[in-house]
């Protein structure tokens, strides 16, 4: 390691550590690198310019963002929960089934776990508490967890921030992502059945099934957003990217002319909203992209790769190794920053000891969700304790089951390949190590 | 003073809002042009990685607030009112020296490129990549006034969801 690498990571540490805000850390360490090897400074504009201007697949993340905006604030949210609630709702512990499946419904239209908790998250967990059945911490706890599916299963904006720091499909990541995801919701359903049981909580009010073809109709223009996402994707027809447009075109087509619940005034807002979301993930991979500009002429990801094969590292070592490292660093830091920041350096050491880029992705993927929902930082929660009230307490006392159930699920996804990688073959995705 | 710094943040969300705007529209221009008339536009997919550019930089520089952006701030919470005083005060001090010592090579950098236009909407790139400048100038003065706000009376309070936490 040369000198002028470790200060550059010594300058972003420390300010970093000191409540700096991560891009602007980002940037001020590559600075010190640039000044400190007698480079031009003009470089770090340059490098964040480019990579912003340059990346096409980017421009995906602020349209989900928007469509998720536009999908909360209009009712769309509530129409898919009374769907939910008559399809799964008659079960013991039928709320929180009816949580994890609108999840699951909703994530084939978000690409985001925070908007899904702040969101449709936020409904359901008024109705389980006003149903008295359930605490406000298992509410929470739940929806906090059922949450993290949103950007597994597609559209995924963490996904395209890892195709873009590894230069894999952003297709075929997505369609990796949709078997895990639906392993996750089963998970996390068994896990309410068993607590449901144990704990004895009461059958929710029945939705009589001849109501459920009239709260299909209600529902069925929102319904028809995951199909025409996957559609206009695998089909070939769109681009991820412009997949994005049409969902937040949809969105709003529905909203405000089907649904009537956005109006102009509060587009304003919503729009807002989507420019702050916007700004602060994107400073973020601009700050990213420098710092992997010095790494990379560092030779970081080269040489880790290189000691990974001298060591003749297994590659479920390496997965075991990476998966702990991540859980631990999930505890405490942000999944954008996870995998803009940290996930490059690894992505070359894992395709060197034979594992796919695409499994090692969602793998990774998976692990960062999981990571919003662990304490100390788990931003899911703090999400929910702002939205609801609900204290972190009463959240990370029920957390834990369903937290084992993810974990379940990541081991699953590690140790069998075949999950992530089976339907992207299906596709004509030739995987390799 | 303080209503017309109210007014200005304000008119700088309108903006960003606008930008936003714009790209969304630019974007579903393009996919109905090529894919309902069959008819690809090349000025749309320049116009929208623009507009990106700019809602990023203009949005990091006038519509976020220092506690709005991705932030690891729990070393900074653990800590003290006087202990946050100095860390407060150390980031925004390096941050606007830094930023302050790199401006005029990226200066140098963007208007060097007066002299190339963009692809395919012929505008020289200069204009294009000024809301970097504009940004850095931004970050100095932004985090300059933050720098003297905590010399003055401390860090401040931040909005912060976690607060009461356990």
């Amino acid at each position: 390691m040369s000198l002028a690498f470790a200060l550059c990571l010594l300058a972003l540490f420390s300010l970093a550590a000191i409540g700096a805000p991560i891009a602007h850390a980002t940037i001020l360490g590559a600075l010190v690198y640039l000044a400190a090897s007698g480079q031009d400074l003009g470089i770090a504009g340059e490098q964040i310019i480019y990579g912003i201007y340059d990346s096409f697949v980017l421009l995906a993340v602020p349209l989900f963002i928007v469509a998720a905006n536009i999908m909360n604030a209009g009712s769309i949210s509530e129409r898919l929960l009374q769907f939910c609630v008559a399809l799964v709702g008659r079960f013991k512990g039928g709320l929180g089934h009816v949580n994890v499946v609108s999840s699951l419904i909703f994530s084939g239209m978000s690409g985001s776990a925070v908007a899904d908790a702040a969101g449709i998250g936020k409904v359901i967990i008024d109705m389980m508490v006003r149903s008295g059945h359930y605490t406000r911490g298992y509410a929470a706890a739940i929806t906090a967890a059922s949450s993290t599916i949103g950007p597994i299963i597609p559209p995924s904006i963490p996904m395209v921030l890892y195709a873009l720091v590894s230069d894999t499909s952003v297709g075929y990541l997505f369609l990796g992502g949709l078997l895990p995801g639906l392993l996750m919701g089963l998970m996390l359903m068994v896990m309410n059945a068993i607590i449901s049981h144990r704990r004895g909580f009461q059958v929710d009010e029945v939705v009589p099934l001849s109501r459920l073809p009239q709260l299909t109709a209600r529902a069925f223009p929102a319904l028809l957003m995951p199909a025409i996402l996957l559609y206009g994707i695998y089909g070939g027809a769109t681009t991820p990217t412009e997949a994005a447009a049409v969902a937040a075109a949809y969105a709003l087509l529905i909203s405000a002319g089907l649904y009537r619940g956005v109006t102009l005034r509060n587009l304003r807002e919503i729009m807002l909203g989507s420019v702050k979301s916007s700004a602060s993930v994107g400073l973020v991979i601009g700050g990213a992209l420098i710092l992997n500009y010095v790494v990379a002429s560092e030779n970081v990801p080269q040489e880790l790769a290189a000691a990974m094969q001298g060591m003749e590292v297994s590659p479920m070592t390496f997965m075991l190794s990476i998966n702990l490292l991540l859980l631990a660093l999930g505890c405490i830091l942000d999944a954008t920053t996870i995998i803009l920041v940290i996930i490059p350096l690894f992505v070359q050491a894992a395709a060197a000891v034979g594992i796919d880029p695409i499994h090692f992705g969602v793998v990774v993927v998976v692990n960062c969700m999981i990571g919003l929902i662990t304490p100390p930082y788990g931003v899911l929660l703090f999400v929910i304790n702002g939205t609801t009230g609900i204290s972190l307490r009463e959240m990370i006392v029920e957390i834990w089951p369903f937290l084992i159930a993810l974990l379940i699920a990541l081991a699953l996804i590690v140790v069998f390949p075949e999950i992530v990688l089976w339907l992207p073959q299906m596709f004509g995705y030739k995987a390799g190590g | 003073m303080q209503g017309g710094l109210r007014w200005l943040r304000a008119r700088a969300d309108d903006v960003a809002v606008l930008l936003l705007s714009a790209m969304f529209v630019a974007f579903v221009v393009q996919v109905t042009s090529r894919y309902v008339f069959n008819h690809p536009l090349g000025w749309t997919l320049e116009a929208c990685v623009t507009l990106w550019l700019w809602t990023v930089l203009w949005g990091s520089a006038f519509c976020l607030r220092h506690d709005e952006h991705v932030r690891f701030d729990m070393l900074y919470h653990a800590a003290g009112r006087p202990l946050r005083r100095v860390f407060a005060g150390a980031a925004a001090l390096a941050i606007m020296v830094g930023f302050a010592v790199a401006l005029p090579a990226t200066w140098d950098f963007v208007s060097f490129l007066t002299i190339k236009k963009s692809a395919t909407l012929r505008i020289p790139l200069a204009y294009v990549f000024g809301i970097y400048l504009i940004f850095m100038l931004a970050t100095i003065v932004l985090f300059g006034r933050r720098l003297l706000q905590v010399l003055r009376s401390g860090p401040g309070k931040d909005h912060d969801v976690h607060e009461g936490a356990p």
